[in-house]
């Protein structure tokens, strides 16, 4: 298939239309895009390696101790990991002039926010929704929460509740005893409440309303003062610093195209306007300090676990 | 160069293959694991180590103690040919192979825990299944069917009727028979059975994280998890290095003294009997009780929970009731895509040709610890076997990754450092029977050496080789950590493409991809057993009520 103009960057060799993309990012949101980028680059080819996150950091701790990092773009899912790489050299010193539109508090010099999760309140059809997240803790009701050393979202979610004055450590030490219980990830959390195990829980919105589509017998609360963001940053490899392919792929990622793409697989995107999955109108969210969560991660990650044991 | 003494040149090959397959699979990987442990280790002890090594070691003993004797008992049980229902029972109790471990906890909180089966049911719900007791229990359920794997083939292959027969008319009972001959010249396999099981249970993984997790029980692996699992951040990959290069010396301290010191005292002298093997009848009332033992066994270990399974895969959603109203093949739909049919074939051919390079590899080693200086072959298996997925995916990476990155043939040489061992062990327990006279007496009869194999050494070993290679096959068929670590473009498995398709721990779409792999194995293995029997029915009366 011809396209009908040439785009000005494409030049003679093939191999430099190739371009390999590291992502914790799910199939249904990231396949789409990439097709979509297929489509609106004539002869670019994306090569794909999705894992978990914990899949991904081994695979890219084993890449660097083996002949460098096989990354052109890192789409990371929280932006603590990807600063992890920053600071090692790996990824960064670029962004798109797209990321101009997406808020500031989405990105940093070195890469910016593709995409967005929500921590919320998943809660059984028969409990009532958690008005505020300090309704959570409740006699007689099993809570459940992800473990932070675990899942970034879960950490991001700590690090907001710890620095916030109203809650601080303290919300886990009252959740820890009205008997809430701790697991692995938002996914757990939503099968859990879904099954029936506990009564209500901390979750990704996205893990929750999957559930509420499925028709299981679960809802979905924001809690006041607000749902935790965490976005998902896009980063350039320093060592393709130079490839046009991967620049290109990064711009569609973060402009409108690749934002509306993102939208309709059914992840939230960062650029203002784009429709993507339900926000109840007027939702309140809230934005964890990144920076001081990084700085202080040990420590905050220490006090948690002093409360909920392990 | 005699002809007859085991020509120098085979054994020297033999050995040297050994040396460079151990060289390859495990040594390299491992020692690169090592050097990062060594060259970069922050200096801090991670906390909590030590409450995870033990929490580890204990339930690994605990569950070995446990698992190995309900093997036992189950081989026992289920070696009569005049048990009712066997070829099914044998089926049923090898089910659990067949579930992903992460589906197979699930499965259990849905039959026993808060509003499961039993609770809706009978108002009736076990608080302790997400717990350490829950993850034991669990474990040993799914390691049972590997004890009796490797003791049930050994079984096969050393039958002494004879024997048996001599004890009951001596006057022992039909439990003194049982211990003092049968399981007695059964021990090389029942301690490959214990090694084999202590060693997997060090390295579960899925159990412990997904039971243990909520009563805030850790061990190393999910310790090692959690590790990888947060930030990008150089220190918390060392730490989790260093945490599986524990694992693995805690595992040679383990096994070394078993293999070195252990299994030569066990083996017996005695050549197999070249008869067919057949247990003694037993008493209709005993066979009464056993069956029904039996059936309750299976019944609440693999029919409740898989159960459970069966009705998760065609349930729309997780909470709704399994009722046919809310049936429907959505999960189904996930899992049968052209995309999946495309790796499900590159899944297959990789799970056959595992498992048979597998079966070739522990038989070399099997022959390899006959000999003194090869005995610490057999514990260098165990190591791989031990490291969970994702850091065994890490060593070969390191190892081999410059050139083999994102290839099929990256994804096969895990494939082989894993289960090297649980292809070894089961060939170890069976091959100790079989002295070497038998083949010298072929061979000054004039065999050749091939033929010497084929007819002498392959016979009483058949049963021991197929068992092994269907272990490794049906692993290596659901395998989803290290492949989801290891594949690139054109080398995705069936696991990396379905369970990858949405987050991991959606358990609708996994549970339906265990019954097609169910079904899938199921079918032609049913098929062969149908034809095997319609080819040797002449020759054997088959008892009433069975099939």
């Amino acid at each position: 298939m011809l396209a009908a103009c040439g785009e000005p960057t494409t030049d003679a060799g093939t191999a430099a239309q190739d371009l390999t993309l590291y992502t914790c990012l799910s199939d249904e949101t990231v396949q789409p895009v990439i097709a979509a980028f297929e489509d609106s680059a004539p002869g670019a080819s994306v090569d794909l390696f999705r894992a978990p996150t914990g899949e991904l950091n081994a695979r890219v701790a084993a890449d660097v101790r083996s002949g460098g990092l096989r990354a052109d773009v890192f789409w990371g899912c929280d932006p603590l990991t990807v600063q992890d790489l920053v600071d090692q050299g790996l990824v960064g010193g670029w962004t798109p002039p797209e990321a101009d539109a997406i808020p500031a508090q989405f990105r940093t010099a070195d890469y910016v926010g593709a995409h967005l999760l929500y921590m919320v309140a998943v809660h059984r059809t028969d409990v009532p929704a958690p008005a505020t997240w300090a309704d959570l803790p409740a006699a007689g009701r099993t809570v459940a929460v992800p473990d932070p050393s675990v899942a970034a979202s879960a950490l991001g979610a700590l690090g907001w509740f710890a620095a916030d004055p109203g809650y601080g450590l303290d919300f886990y030490q009252r959740l820890a005893d009205a008997g809430a219980v701790q697991v692995r990830t938002p996914d757990e959390v939503t099968t859990g409440v879904a099954q029936g195990l506990y009564d209500l829980g901390m979750t990704t919105a996205n893990s929750a309303y999957a559930a509420v589509d499925d028709g299981s017998p679960v809802a979905v609360a924001w809690p006041q003062p607000g749902a935790v963001a965490v976005y998902g940053p896009v980063a350039l490899a320093t060592a393709s610093a130079d490839s046009a392919v991967a620049q290109d792929f990064i711009s569609f990622a973060v402009g409108p195209e690749g934002q509306q793409t993102i939208g309709a697989s059914g992840s939230y995107p960062t650029r203002p306007g784009v429709t993507g999955p339900s926000v109840p109108a007027g939702a309140p969210v809230v934005h964890p300090d990144w920076t001081s969560i990084a700085a202080d991660r040990d420590a905050v990650l220490g006090g948690y676990q002093r409360v909920f044991g392990g | 160069m005699s002809r007859v003494g085991r020509p120098a040149g085979a054994r020297t090959g033999t050995a040297v293959a050994a040396v460079v397959l151990l060289a390859v699979l495990v040594g390299y990987p491992l020692l690169r694991l090592a050097l990062v442990a060594a060259d970069e280790w922050p200096g801090v002890r991670p906390a909590g180590l030590g409450e995870a090594l033990r929490n580890t070691v204990v339930l690994a003993g605990a569950v070995t103690l446990a698992a190995v004797p309900v093997g036992v008992a189950l081989a026992l049980v289920l070696r009569r040919p005049d048990l009712p229902g066997r070829a099914l029972w044998q089926a049923a109790v090898l089910l659990p192979l067949l579930v992903p471990d992460f589906v197979l906890g699930y499965s259990w909180t849905q039959a026993y825990a808060r509003a499961g089966f039993t609770d809706t049911l009978l108002g009736v719900h076990w608080a302790g299944l997400l717990g350490p007791a829950g993850v034991w229990l669990v474990l040993v359920v799914n390691a049972a069917p590997l004890a009796y794997l490797v003791v049930a083939v050994a079984l096969a292959a050393r039958a002494e009727p004879d024997l048996e027969r001599a004890a009951r008319i001596s006057g022992a009972g039909a439990a003194t028979t049982a211990v003092t001959v049968t399981v007695r010249l059964a021990l090389p396999a029942v301690a490959a059975a214990g090694v084999l099981v202590f060693v997997l249970t060090l390295g579960s993984f899925a159990i412990p994280q997904v039971l243990g997790a909520p009563a805030g029980f850790r061990t190393v692996t999910t310790q090692i998890y959690a590790d990888l699992s947060l930030g990008g951040d150089p220190t918390s990959f060392v730490r989790a290095v260093t945490l599986a290069v524990v694992l693995v010396l805690v595992t040679a301290a383990c096994t070394a003294p078993a293999d070195v010191l252990l299994a030569p005292r066990l083996r017996s002298q005695r050549p197999a009997d070249a008869r067919p093997a057949a247990a003694l009848p037993a008493r209709p009332a005993v066979l009464r009780g056993q069956t029904l033992a039996l059936g309750g066994y299976a019944g609440l270990t693999a029919g409740l929970p898989l159960a459970a399974l069966l009705l998760a895969s065609i349930t729309r959603a997780v909470g709704v009731p399994p009722t046919p109203g809310n049936w429907a093949l959505d999960h189904f739909r996930t899992v049968l895509t052209p995309r999946t049919a495309e790796a499900l074939g590159r899944s297959l051919a990789l799970a056959l040709v595992a498992a048979t390079l597998l079966v070739l590899l522990g038989g070399l080693v099997a022959v390899a610890e006959r000999r003194r200086a090869g005995r610490t072959a057999a514990t260098l298996t165990t190591l791989t076997l031990v490291l969970p997925g994702s850091t065994l995916a890490v060593g070969l990476l390191l190892a081999y990754g410059r050139w083999l990155s994102g290839t099929l043939t990256l994804i096969l040489l895990a494939y082989l450092a894993k289960l090297w061992a649980v292809a070894h062990r089961p060939i170890a327990g069976a091959l100790d029977r079989f002295p070497p006279d038998e083949l010298r007496a072929a061979r000054v009869s004039g065999a050749g050496a091939l033929t010497a194999v084929r007819t002498v050494a392959l016979p009483p070993l058949a049963p021991a080789l197929l068992g092994a290679w269907l272990l490794c096959f049906l692993t290596a068929l659901h395998e989803v950590t290290m492949s989801s670590l290891l594949y690139g473009p054109g080398s995705e498995t069936l696991a990396v493409v379905v369970l990858n398709s949405q987050e991991l721990g959606r358990i609708g779409p996994t549970a339906a991809l265990s019954v097609v792999l169910t079904v899938l194995v199921a079918l032609p293995a049913g098929l062969l057993w149908w034809a095997s029997r319609r080819w040797s029915a002449p020759a054997r009366e088959v008892p009433a009520g069975v099939g």
